[in-house]
């Protein structure tokens, strides 16, 4: 999150639109927007709705906490979007520990919208 | 200074710079894809600390082992649980089109798809705050 802040020039050059998704509650995502800063509209999806709605409900072991959490967490994953809502690019972490540097997501948006 | 409080002091310094290592990596969105080193370095840690506790003969020298063998041992189980799976059936796919949907905010305010229409966009699925 913090370090997809870095790209903020890319983004407003493009005026790209940024959305995140998590399963905090939303005074959670408001508590903790100042640990990264990311300037986006951040959705709660706490029973997992949009998650579910994505295909992007992480099926193996759940790693979250173990109560008074969600059921499941989201498989982190970024994608790309055109103005008509179609799926440009999607990136999918097969291990939460192991993210794309943001320079993946800068290529894919100079490949992808420019 | 007893044998078992050096070896833990020697796990705990262990477990302590290669832990520094791996949130920093973290941090930087920058772990790699082999992480045996971490975990042969986690495991070298839990392995003195369990020594010391062997060793160790004060109360106070098994503080450092011990500590040694849970933040190895909880580490090294984050990495076994880490890989993440999704229903290749129901999984959105590059040339779909977005589901409608519609969740609240941060300051709980409905945030309906709709209105991403006509822009470039950007959604991230995400766990943590960082």
């Amino acid at each position: 999150m913090r370090r997809l802040e870095e790209l903020r020039a890319e983004f407003d050059k493009r005026n790209v639109k940024l959305i995140t998704v998590s399963t905090d509650l939303p005074h959670e995502i408001a508590d903790e927007r100042h640990l990264h800063g990311l300037q986006a509209t951040m959705l709660s999806d706490r029973d997992l709705k949009v998650t579910d709605a994505f295909g992007l409900r992480n099926t193996a072991f759940h790693s979250g906490p173990p109560a008074g959490g969600a059921e499941a967490l989201p498989v982190p994953a970024t994608l790309l979007l055109d103005s008509a809502g179609k799926v440009l690019w999607i990136d999918l972490s097969k291990d939460y520990q192991r993210r794309s540097d943001p320079s993946v997501v800068l290529n894919a948006m100079q490949t992808y919208f420019d | 200074m007893l044998l078992g409080t050096k070896l833990g002091i020697g796990a705990l310094t262990l477990a302590t710079l290669t832990t520094a290592l791996w949130f920093y990596l973290t941090r930087q969105v920058a772990l790699p894809d082999d992480r045996s080193g971490f975990v042969l370095a986690w495991m070298c840690s839990a392995l003195l600390g369990i020594l010391a506790l062997i060793k160790a003969t004060s109360l106070t020298g098994r503080v450092p082992p011990a500590l040694a063998i849970i933040v190895s041992s909880f580490l090294t189980f984050t990495i076994y649980i880490s890989p993440q799976k999704v229903d290749v059936m129901s999984v959105i796919k590059v040339g779909d089109i977005i589901p409608k949907f519609q969740a609240l905010d941060d300051r709980k305010a409905i945030f309906e798809s709709k209105s991403l229409n006509g822009h470039l966009v950007l959604i991230k699925f995400f766990r943590a705050h960082w």
